[in-house]
């Protein structure tokens, strides 16, 4: 389960990732040689970005080397202590994953798909952008919950 | 403060030297005084809370209760609004608050409440127009292999690449530079905007084209309004509608003083045909008329 | 209490404990903002407004930048760009006493003038240099230590991301193509002082210097060189002629590195998917940290916060010169303790107006903040590019903080001149018409 979410995650990150390098390149590109640049490589980049953002912070979340902390004091402590923090934290990462991604931004889905947002350019549904946010907030649970289970061991 | 004391988080995108954050503030003074204190509002200038498209999106999750955007940010929520975007629809400043004044006006306004959106009243927000560094716009066949920098909906594109120019959507704050360094050759605004932006520093030449005239509108998001009783309700309304009048004042003289500054700073104005501009973009209003609902508005918005 | 007061108090308190306690930066800032604005208003919007700031505060164009930077620094890591820099550096200077040092900090200068990361060029360059300086008789510890404060200057030497992140924080009112040309002579700045305080040290320690590189040897090296320094003309000229955007020319540095990579035949298709996926790492710990902080800096607007500490400070202390110090020396504390890019977001608000009241330029602040925060980011217990040059050179965080104090002393008497000297940061841009 861990590995198959892993390659997943790899997978969309380095789609996305590619193609916004060929997104922006082309926005120059048209400019340049057709003369128009368009809207909606510009919308399609910041949507791109936003996914890359989120997703991938969900997925440095499984990863050994994690999200930037001032871990100096946590290595310094005895192992036990130091296992038992570490699930300390785990759990706060996971609760805000739960209330802020989860419920908060399930609830701007909800609003902005019940009330039909669309994006200026694309005309792109605002609630498809923002589905990525309770997404990942589940992905960091169940990491958080992975990574709780293997301190343990 | 008192317990049954309601404050309302007002957030905006403009400066405060700008004539729509003194009537705001009109309108908050009215309000304190007609409640006697009970409702108070808190202003947030210089989109401090976000962008238009941001507040809107906070009105209806419930954290920000009111603020004022452009029409054009608004048809986004609610399509209704599109109309007031159309190019050369309104004849001149005065159809234009004839239509936003009367029953089209009102109807518009509470459009949006679908959407948890209430629009209080509209706000002169003068006609755009365009400038450019380099050349003298005189007429549409000026536009042509133009870069014009436009806001990013699809209609203000549309308009300026049927015109013949090349549209650039890109974010306001963006522009100063790119007007600067050349990576557009014009952009398009009203007076107010064109000064505030400082854009006249690196643009010489503007044409008074006048081809939209999109009001602003303040929205009071519904799930803040539904909080307040009837007589809160009408105190706010009547709030509002004063701060129309004396909006429409803040903004001739703002116009006025603009000019002069414009005048000083070697600005030239161009006076084009209108008819010109207006021909080209029929297009456009045709493409809007192909919908049965927006048909009937707009025939209804002609024959006033 | 005023609810403002409380919020604050909850705000800064809860921060703090998150932090100490090891929660991630950017979590430790998620959960705090989270906190104050349930105190303020009811939980749905509370949480609902907190994901959607998240959201939209990254929903920017010109942060596009980062990702595009990161990923062409990675490319040149990886394409051969580095070693073509150094054999420059080192047959342009190489004969000076204690050659290797002043190569050291040239070919830093030159890697982050092209890659815009810190990280990259200390990596890249320290991994390369350390050896080779150890048997010219620099100790492995010197060796770090000036690879760790020279590879600083790529962060004010453009492009880099961390102005990018500057001029998104001080709300639009510096422009990135302003604070890219006000880079140049801040960084340059402080390559010329830590090669003075090298000059110092090998005159003491009576080091050799190298061979003499003869002309045709460095037309050589020149050519092998030059194409990676056009970058360095495209990204940056392109952006001030108005040719493209920061962004636009962030992905043509992309486009650039790959096609150098694949012409050094260092680089190879089937690398690109690990190059991306290390990118996408490093771009998403970066921008989530973005996200959060500008989650909190809502809340710092929505309270009041930033109007409420310049009226304070202005007020209290009207001296200008007292008022900058005292930045300053916040900043160096802040510096130990948090890394730049979240001390940016979180501080420039705060600071940016003060400084703008008492007759700052944005740009010049930038300036100001970047190069406090560079000498952070040297300093233990908080310092990634200590922890990096360190590692890279094989030697003990602790073995390094000694040769490195004085340079960091160079520094901080670098960081003075600028923050009393405006021009030093507005001549350049003045010159090009960027700032009035
Ligand atoms: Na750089
Ligand atoms: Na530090």
């Amino acid at each position: 389960m861990y590995t198959l979410i892993n390659k997943i995650i790899e997978g969309l990150l380095v789609a996305i990732f590619g193609l916004l390098v060929i997104d922006v390149v082309w926005q120059v590109i048209s400019r340049y040689i057709v003369g128009q640049s368009s809207s909606f490589t510009e919308e399609f980049a910041r949507f791109s970005l936003i996914w890359l953002t989120v997703l991938g912070a969900a997925y440095i979340n499984g990863q050994q080397e994690g999200h930037l902390a001032m871990d100096f004091l946590l290595s310094k402590l005895p192992e036990a202590k130091r296992k038992g923090r570490q699930k300390v934290i785990q759990i706060s990462m996971a609760l805000f994953a739960l209330v802020v991604m989860v419920i908060g931004g399930g609830n701007l889905v909800y609003t902005t798909l019940r009330l039909g947002q669309t994006s200026s350019a694309l005309h792109l549904p605002l609630g498809y952008v923002y589905a990525i946010v309770p997404l990942s907030g589940l992905i960091i649970i169940f990491f958080s919950w992975y990574n709780i289970k293997k301190l343990n061991k | 403060l008192e317990s049954n004391t309601k404050v309302m988080y007002f957030a905006h995108s403009l400066p405060i030297t700008h004539p729509v954050h003194r009537a705001i503030l009109d309108m908050k003074e009215s309000l304190v005084q007609k409640s006697d204190g009970q409702l108070q509002i808190k202003v947030f200038p210089d989109g401090q809370l976000g962008t238009e498209r941001e507040v809107l999106e906070l009105l209806q999750i419930g954290s920000i209760s009111m603020t004022k955007v452009s029409a054009a940010s608004l048809s986004n929520f609610a399509p209704d609004y599109q109309v007031t975007s159309i190019p050369y629809l309104f004849r001149d400043r005065e159809h234009l608050f004839k239509v936003l004044e009367g029953e089209i006006g009102k109807e518009l306004l509470l459009s949006s409440t679908e959407y948890l959106l209430r629009g209080l009243c509209f706000y002169d927000a003068g006609a755009r127009s365009f400038y450019a560094k380099k050349n003298q716009i005189g007429s549409p066949e000026d536009l042509n292999g133009m870069k014009i920098r436009t806001m990013n909906d699809q209609m203000s594109v549309d308009m300026v690449n049927t015109l013949g120019g090349s549209a650039t959507p890109m974010a306001y704050g963006e522009l100063y530079t790119a007007l600067q360094q050349n990576v557009v050759d014009g952009a398009e605004n009203n007076i107010p905007s064109f000064v505030t932006s400082n854009h006249y520093e690196v643009c010489k030449y503007y044409t008074f084209d006048e081809h939209t005239m999109v009001p602003d509108v303040v929205v009071i998001g519904t799930r803040f309004w539904d909080t307040l009783n009837e007589n809160e309700k009408i105190w706010l309304q009547e709030a509002a509608d004063e701060s129309v009048v004396k909006q429409k004042q803040y903004w001739e003289e703002t116009v006025a003083e603009n000019m002069k500054v414009l005048k000083q700073a070697q600005v030239q104005f161009l006076y084009p045909d209108k008819s010109e501009f207006s021909k080209m973009t029929t297009p456009l209003l045709e493409r809007m008329m192909r919908d049965e609902k927006m048909k009937t508005v707009i025939e209804k918005i002609r024959s006033e | 209490m005023s609810i403002e007061l409380i919020s604050v108090l909850v705000l800064f308190i809860s921060f703090a404990v998150l932090l100490l306690y090891g929660v991630p930066v950017a979590y430790s800032i998620g959960i705090s903002t989270t906190l104050v604005l349930v105190i303020n208003m009811a939980f749905m919007p509370s949480v609902t407004t907190v994901g959607q700031r998240m959201t939209t505060g990254i929903d920017n164009f010109a942060l596009l930048a980062i990702p595009f930077f990161i990923l062409a620094g990675e490319l040149m890591n990886r394409g051969g760009v580095a070693n073509r820099l150094i054999a420059f550096a080192k047959s342009l200077i190489g004969s000076l006493p204690g050659g290797l040092a002043y190569v050291n900090i040239i070919s830093a200068m030159l890697f982050g003038a092209i890659s815009g990361s810190a990280i990259a060029a200390a990596s890249a360059i320290g991994s390369t240099l350390t050896d080779k300086m150890e048997k010219e008789g620099y100790p492995r510890q010197f060796s770090a230590a000036v690879n760790i404060s020279s590879s600083t200057t790529g962060l004010l030497i453009p492009p880099s991301n961390v102005l990018i992140i500057f001029a998104l924080a001080s709300g639009g009112t510096a422009s990135v193509a302003a604070l890219f040309v006000a880079g140049y002579l801040p960084g340059i700045l402080v390559g010329l002082v830590l090669m003075l305080m090298v000059y110092i040290y090998a005159k003491r320690k009576k080091l050799p210097r190298a061979d003499r590189v003869g002309f045709r040897q460095l037309l050589i090296h020149f050519k092998d060189a030059f194409l990676s320094l056009t970058l360095l003309i495209i990204v940056v000229g392109g952006i001030v002629a108005g040719i493209f955007t920061a962004t636009e020319a962030a992905a043509i540095a992309v486009i650039y590195a790959t096609f150098l990579g694949f012409l050094n035949k260092e680089l190879h298709l089937a690398d690109l998917r690990g190059i991306l996926l290390k990118s996408a790492k490093t771009t998403a710990i970066v921008m989530f940290l973005i996200a959060t902080s500008m989650a909190m800096s809502w809340v710092f607007s929505f309270e009041g916060i930033p109007q409420m500490l310049t009226g304070l400070m202005v007020d209290s202390v009207s001296n200008p010169i007292l008022v900058f110090l005292l930045i300053n020396l916040i900043l160096l504390i802040v510096g130990t303790f948090m890394d730049m890019t979240p001390a940016v977001l979180i501080f420039t608000p705060i600071f940016l107006p003060v400084a703008m009241a008492l007759g700052m330029h944005s740009v010049q602040f930038g300036m100001v903040i970047v190069l406090n925060l560079c000498i952070g980011v040297c300093t233990p217990p908080v310092g990634t590019l200590l922890f990096v040059g360190s590692g890279v050179a094989q030697v003990s965080v602790g073995k390094v903080i000694k040769p490195l104090l004085p340079l960091l002393m160079a520094m901080v008497f670098v960081l003075f001149l600028i923050t009393y000297f405006p021009e030093i940061s507005l001549w350049l841009p003045k010159l090009f018409g960027l700032i009035d």
